[in-house]
């Protein structure tokens, strides 16, 4: 058996047809798909939705997760929170609704417990982090600074599952503006501000944000969405609202990484409904220079591994030797 | 942590009863490894409809064959794809994922009590209680492995009851319309056992096989025997038997449902509220939960 294929979680089956795809490709010379968003040096463009991801642990069970372009951590706050009550997921049409309400062990507990790991996997590890106030926005990011390897911050102004903060930052330029210049602030890596879809103007937000000192935007986080059930006439979620992903909100995804790349100059990540290379190289082509997958994680934990592929591929065939080439190339 | 993720070979798909239907696959990797309570995860679909995996128990595992077994009942828009296929066909699976019912050394009389489809996880934890049973314990001197109460709405939805027999299981069928066995519910056989209003001989309901070497104990002494309950079914049926175990005092497990995504303990979607602080999560932490660990809903915290 090839050993690239020990340890891929792939039964008997696809072995043998990855084997044989992989005779018939050993001679070719694969196009480039290393990526670098604002100084973040990637291997690939791939990276992991937070909150999609746990901390990286449960999927290392499937495969060697230092193969990703870089992995996002789940959301973490100032202090622990224990997050919404159940229902907490619920599917949709080609998606699903959540409202985990940012369950994470704080992030004090993140640099004890998750971060000693993380930092060895070898390739960059971004810590989402998410506040009540401005000031929690700063004391996070000004905390993380003090580790050793991270490699960026995404401030989270876009969460609609929670009671203060969150999605209430990402709605208005002002407030979105204050966030982010406080995570700039209290840091100097490179600062992502990941942007809500919920908005009547995501030009704006994204133009209030990198004036804030962004280094990068990643967009887009879940669309405001609710449930209710008809059994007990009541909203399904205790929040009421929920946050709606997967292939349902692909192309409202793909519109607004089109529009944000029409506005700012810096680089963008693409996510929002991803599941296969295809829908990556669409991402690219609207203005993403990285992707990330999120749902499709949880319907193929394989999914970032063969986008990569994929995308490798493309690429190749089409002969496209950089990624810059077709970041954004539809516009 | 060994963990499958790919395709595997359908053997066998039958409805075994109205909407009830049994899948055998082909699957030596969780053959292999799977423990009573543990499930695997289902994609039903090749498409985004519906998108996410269906989380279902493992019914057997038989490692020198390599094959696992499943019972479903087809309720929604998954299991109905999952009733369409055939023999042969492939299927996309994960797992064995969760923790299982821990199979406790010196246990002496384990007692099963199953609703419905909440049966199908507490088959291979019959086989194997049955498998680690071990010459001291009281039941194997009685030559039998356990009690079972075996819930269901009507006789023609009743499964896997000789399974249970063969597996040593003196088993009481209860039924909701009295169409077999007990009128009522499994939970109604468990109080009156565990209260002593009731004798191990004498719960017998005329469809218990060995009946004639039945053990007679006075329920004084039965009741003192060290046992565990371990239950699945409905969370009415849960919620009854956390009440009845906690006023007599008997270990119990209970293997619990949620809406669940990723079934890895990455989205935190499964949550359960734990009787500690914040929340367990069903597909990691569970789905088996030792009875005083999680609050069901619409109980009170303690």
């Amino acid at each position: 058996m090839d050993e690239r294929f020990l340890n891929t979680g792939w039964n008997r089956y696809e072995v043998e047809r990855a084997e044989k795809l992989q005779r018939q490709t050993d001679e070719v010379v694969f196009a480039d798909i290393s990526a670098n968003i604002c100084g973040i040096a990637m291997k690939n463009p791939v990276m992991v939705a937070s909150g999609t991801f746990g901390f990286g642990e449960e999927y290392a069970g499937f495969y060697d997760i230092s193969r990703l372009g870089a992995i996002v951590t789940k959301g973490l706050t100032l202090e622990p929170r224990c997050g919404n009550p159940p229902p907490r997921v619920y599917e949709t049409p080609a998606g699903m609704l959540n409202s985990i309400g940012l369950e994470n062990p704080g992030v004090e507990e993140f640099i004890r417990r998750e971060w000693p790991r993380l930092c060895r996997l070898g390739i960059p590890v971004i810590a989402n982090i998410d506040g009540d106030t401005v000031d929690d926005y700063y004391r996070m990011a000004r905390r993380l600074s003090e580790l050793d390897g991270l490699a960026a911050v995404e401030a989270n102004i876009s969460c609609p599952n929670v009671e203060k903060g969150g999605m209430a930052f990402g709605q208005y330029p002002e407030s979105a503006y204050e966030a982010v210049k406080a995570v700039r602030e209290g840091t100097n890596l490179p600062v992502i501000a990941k942007l809500s879809p919920n908005v009547t103007d995501i030009q704006k937000i994204a133009e209030a944000v990198v004036d804030a000192g962004a280094d990068a935007v990643s967009l887009i986080n879940t669309l405001q969405g609710m449930a209710i059930d008809i059994h007990t006439k009541k909203p399904l979620f205790c929040r009421t609202f929920a946050g709606l992903s997967g292939p349902a909100v692909k192309p409202v995804a793909v519109r607004m990484v089109w529009q944000v790349y029409e506005t700012v100059k810096v680089p963008i990540i693409g996510m929002g409904g991803i599941t296969s290379w295809r829908d990556a190289v669409e991402f690219i082509l609207a203005g993403a220079s990285a992707i990330s997958v999120g749902t499709a994680n949880f319907v193929d934990p394989f999914a970032p591994l063969k986008i990569i592929s994929g995308l490798r591929q493309y690429m190749t065939n089409q002969g496209i030797k950089t990624l810059n080439e077709i970041i954004g190339a539809a516009h | 942590m060994s963990l499958f993720c790919g395709l595997v070979k359908i053997k066998e798909n039958a409805e075994i009863a109205p909407g009830i239907y049994r899948m055998m696959m082909e699957c030596p990797e969780v053959a292999e490894c799977a423990v009573p309570g543990q499930f695997i995860h289902i994609r039903c679909s090749d498409t985004h409809s519906p998108l996410l995996r269906r989380p279902i128990s493992i019914a057997m595992a038989d490692k020198s064959a390599g094959l696992i077994e499943i019972f479903y009942r087809v309720v929604g828009e998954g299991t109905g794809l999952l009733a369409r296929k055939e023999k042969q066909d492939m299927l996309d699976i994960m797992g064995p994922l969760g923790r299982g019912f821990p199979l406790q050394p010196g246990l002496k009389l384990p007692i099963i009590v199953g609703g419905g489809i909440g049966m199908a996880p507490l088959l291979f934890l019959a086989k194997s209680l049955k498998e680690n049973a071990t010459s001291s314990d009281y039941c194997c001197r009685e030559s039998f492995t356990g009690l079972a109460f075996a819930g269901f709405a009507t006789e023609m939805e009743a499964f896997g009851m000789s399974f249970l027999e063969d597996c040593g299981f003196k088993v009481h069928i209860c039924t909701d319309d009295g169409s077999m066995g007990y009128k009522g519910y499994p939970t109604d056989l468990l109080e009156k056992y565990l209260g002593g209003s009731i004798f191990l001989s004498s719960i017998s309901t005329g469809e218990i096989a060995g009946a004639a070497g039945a053990p007679g104990c006075p329920a004084t002494e039965a009741a003192m025997l060290p046992s565990a309950v371990y239950a699945c079914g409905p969370e009415a049926l849960l919620k009854k038997v956390k009440e009845i175990v906690s006023r007599a005092k008997v270990p119990a497990y209970l293997s619990l449902e949620q809406r669940m995504a990723c079934g890895v303990g990455a989205c935190l979607g499964c949550a359960v509220k734990s009787a500690g602080s914040g929340y367990l999560k069903v597909c990691k932490d569970g789905p088996v939960f030792e009875v005083n660990q999680v609050i069901l809903s619409q109980e009170t915290a303690p």
